[in-house]
């Protein structure tokens, strides 16, 4: 387990006695991974300042229900209700997005996902720019080591929270994936 | 939140509606004159104009026109001698870049037009100016298949009704654009969504929903005009949905059911009532003699994994009649049971006199299907009458969905005809749909209930290799014979629109939009847009000049360009 896990581990257990009226305390506590200034804190943590509310919402709450698992959200939504997540989804969309500082993809590169994009029709869903809306996520300019990880895992099935997803990354290759991952981090 | 939100509860926020309330009861008094005729300046919206509506020159008072749905503009100044002088009166760009299918609506020279994400604009119809401009503040979860789309408002008294993709019903002052109340139509977390205009009539508005693609249980609902309560619904799922186990569709042809298999699952199951689907997206018909209104239901959920909804899957896919004040069930006719390929229906119904099996003339509803059949159906007890010469090839029709790369399959999962509405010319008893021709594997896979997540149960995915196209059909309703048939580059979505003119008017995804002589299939003129034309047009007239109007802003769903145009055409 890396260090900064750990020591979110500690702040967690620090934290939890406290519990939260109001989210202020539970920002914090989203700081320490998802980075102060929305810069996260590790390249396989998300970017979720700016990020649309109800996509927010949604995974906060398949955390707690376990259809997304993963053992660092987990003890993190445990407790919490639909409102303090419905918070906490309002709070971080109205965030601006970060700047992660990610190279454009390389024309090659770009050249190949876009093919993908457009056979898959991602921008049916994702919408122009890949922003997304409401409950589809923002993709673009998302962290490359999480996208390329998060795409993987939903063809693996390790991310089991939407059927679509894993469906349709199951019919491209892992180059077809490094590609779109790259050329989604770079737009 | 607002005044009159149905939600408002509490002393002090009560206390200040009814105080409000009694303001505007006095001011809304002096200005309720009636003021003039039709062909005056009729701004409040009455049950008269909107019964009449199919007559007038002037306004375009509902969606698909009037309650028949026939979108037959009843002025003749522009025809078939004179479209091609047809050039834009003004063009009019909306703030949101994105898929377009609004239907115009107009009146008394006020044109009400939506975008993508709810947005309303009131236009002044002769120049473009805008009059007032309402975003609706969307909550963080809606959950839509096929783009964030509004298909328009409806009109009435002095209010405009929107539905919005947090499935909310609002009403807006026609004059303003403020909101008057708001009232919840369904949870937008368990799937359900609003794309559809509402319909108007005798004090109440009536909606569907869409959510097939999420597991919902389906309905219309009507709410109250003035407060927004909630009247009656109509549950689009029969409680006992399993029906007759037909082996056929409506036109006879074999479903390859294996129906001992659903029996078992049934016993095993029970009855998939629940999370069945069946979406309304378009706007019922009404019949105002019989005082019952016509709409079809959408596809069961999951679209194409028939395992855990045994059964014939009552009311999906199918065209149902209720009463208009009680919301009870009158008759049904499903045209496809137990589908297993999104061949379901969502075009809007039309009503129509045609010839019944003895050539008597009867009282007959219009639908056409995503199987790209035009149905004519008896209004007074649903049955089948005929249905109409294929208007897109067939293939492997009614296979079943295969695991993996999956069957191959004609029509496409889009259709046939998609949501796009007709038109009919009654004075040639032909009606004009639009279709698609998209080749498709259709593949199945179980997946669990994902909890109003997408749940399609496999994938209908376009073929690359194969080249896809379109038509624009005129079909006799009387015989079911294709009268002419215009093929176009692209698959269509958008909508139709006839004219006293002789005329047709529809655009294409490349940004086309056409005029066509509607007894002959002769193209008359043609403007590129230079965004996808995928919206219904509608014809009106201010100070006796007649204009066409469309939106021009690209599609989601078949991914056309993108615009953020609504433009209106005139004649010098
Ligand atoms: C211990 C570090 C840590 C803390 C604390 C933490 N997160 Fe996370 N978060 C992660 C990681 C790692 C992931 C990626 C999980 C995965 O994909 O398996 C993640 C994923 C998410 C996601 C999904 C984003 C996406 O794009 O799919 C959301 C939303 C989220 N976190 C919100 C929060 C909020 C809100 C808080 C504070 C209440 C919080 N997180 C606290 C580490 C953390
Ligand atoms: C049918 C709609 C649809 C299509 C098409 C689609 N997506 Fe998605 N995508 C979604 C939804 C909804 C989610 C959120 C999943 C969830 O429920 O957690 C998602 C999630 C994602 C994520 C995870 C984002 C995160 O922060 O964890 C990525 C990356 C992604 N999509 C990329 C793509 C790409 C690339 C394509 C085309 C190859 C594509 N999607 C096509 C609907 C779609």
């Amino acid at each position: 387990m890396p260090t900064w896990i750990l020591a979110v581990f500690a702040a967690l257990a620090l934290i939890a006695p406290a519990h939260a009226d109001g989210i202020a305390e539970k920002v914090t506590l989203c700081a320490s991974c998802h980075g102060e200034n929305g810069v996260p804190v590790d390249a396989k943590i998300p970017v979720i300042w700016g990020q649309n509310a109800g996509y927010l919402y949604i995974e906060l709450r398949d955390f707690k229900r376990g259809a997304r698992a993963s053992e660092v959200m987990a003890p993190v939504v445990a407790d919490m209700s639909r409102d303090e997540m419905m918070a906490l989804a309002e709070y971080f969309s109205k965030k601006p997005w970060p700047n992660l500082a990610q190279k454009p993809a390389d024309a090659a590169t770009a050249e190949h996902a876009q093919a993908v994009a457009n056979s898959a029709q991602c921008s049916q869903c994702h919408l122009a720019g890949f922003l997304g809306a409401s409950l589809v996520p923002r993709v673009s300019d998302q962290g490359y080591d999480y996208l390329l990880t998060t795409l993987e895992a939903f063809r693996s099935g390790a991310r089991a929270n939407n059927a679509w997803m894993t469906d349709l990354m199951k019919a491209y290759s892992e180059a077809d994936i490094k590609a779109l991952a790259a050329y989604l981090a770079g737009l | 939140m607002s005044i009159g939100n149905p939600r408002i509860s509490g002393g002090v926020a009560l206390a200040a509606l009814l105080a409000f309330g009694t303001i505007l009861g006095t001011s809304a008094r002096a200005d309720e004159v009636n003021r003039a005729t039709l062909y005056g300046d009729m701004t409040t919206v009455s049950q008269d104009m909107l019964n009449r509506a199919g007559q007038d020159a002037n306004n375009f008072l509902m969606t698909h026109g009037d309650y028949t749905q026939k979108r037959y503009f009843p002025n003749r100044q522009i025809n078939t001698m004179n479209v091609r002088h047809l050039h834009p009166a003004w063009i009019f760009q909306t703030e949101v870049k994105e898929t377009q299918e609004t239907a115009p609506i107009v009146v008394d020279g006020v044109m009400y037009v939506t975008t993508a994400f709810d947005h309303v604009y009131a236009l002044d119809a002769r120049t473009g100016a805008e009059l007032w401009h309402y975003k609706q503040p969307l909550g963080a979860i809606t959950t839509y298949c096929c783009g964030p789309n509004n298909r328009g408002v409806a009109v009435y008294g002095n209010m405009v009704y929107l539905a919005t993709l947090d499935s909310k019903l609002v009403a807006l002052d026609a004059k303003t654009g403020k909101v008057a109340w708001q009232s919840d139509i369904a949870d937008p977390e368990l799937g359900y969504s609003e794309t559809m205009a509402p319909t108007a009539v005798d004090g109440k508005i009536l909606i569907g929903t869409t959510g097939g693609e999420y597991g919902i249980r389906g309905f219309v609902k009507a709410f109250d005009a003035k407060t927004g309560k909630l009247i009656w619904t109509f549950s689009t799922i029969a409680d006992n949905s399993t029906g007759v186990w037909a082996t056929k569709d409506a036109t006879g042809q074999d479903l390859h059911r294996d129906i001992a298999a659903e029996k078992a699952a049934l016993a095993k199951l029970g009855d998939p009532a629940k999370k069945l689907g069946g979406g309304v997206w378009q706007n019922p018909s009404v019949d105002l003699a019989n005082r019952r209104i016509y709409f079809v239901v959408g596809n069961p959920s999951p679209d194409l994994d028939g395992a855990p909804r045994p059964g014939d899957n009552l009311y999906t896919d199918s065209l149902v009649s209720v009463d208009l004040d009680t919301g009870k069930y009158v008759c049904h006719f499903q045209y496809v049971p137990h589908d297993l390929w999104d061949l379901d229906a969502v075009s809007a119904t039309v009503l129509v006199d045609a010839k019944d099996e003895h050539g008597a003339s009867v009282p007959a509803v219009l639908h056409a299907g995503k199987t790209g059949f035009v149905y004519v159906n008896d209004r007074k007890d649903c049955h089948l009458i005929r249905f109409s010469e294929a208007m897109v090839p067939q293939e492997n029709m009614f296979a079943l969905p295969t695991p993996g790369v999956g069957t191959r399959m004609l029509p496409g999962a889009n259709g046939g005809v998609e949501w796009s509405p007709m038109a009919v010319d009654p004075t040639l008893n032909l009606t004009y749909a639009i279709n698609l021709h998209q080749p498709m594997h259709y593949s199945v896979k179980s997946a669990a209930y994902p909890d109003g997540k997408l749940w399609l149960g496999g994938a209908f995915t376009v073929i690359p290799e194969e080249e896809q196209w379109g038509n624009v059909t005129a079909v006799d309703y009387n015989t079911g014979k294709i009268r002419w048939q215009v093929k176009t580059a692209q698959p269509m979505i958008g909508g139709i629109l006839a004219t006293a003119g002789g005329l047709v008017f529809t655009g294409e995804g490349n940004g086309f939009f056409k005029a066509y002589d509607s007894s002959t299939g002769a193209e008359l003129w043609r403007f590129q847009a230079g965004a996808g034309v995928n919206a219904p047009p509608s014809g009106y007239t201010v100070e006796g000049r007649e204009y066409i109007v469309v939106g021009a802003g690209g599609n989601a769903q078949v991914d056309s360009k993108r615009g953020n145009n609504i433009i209106a055409f005139t004649l010098d």
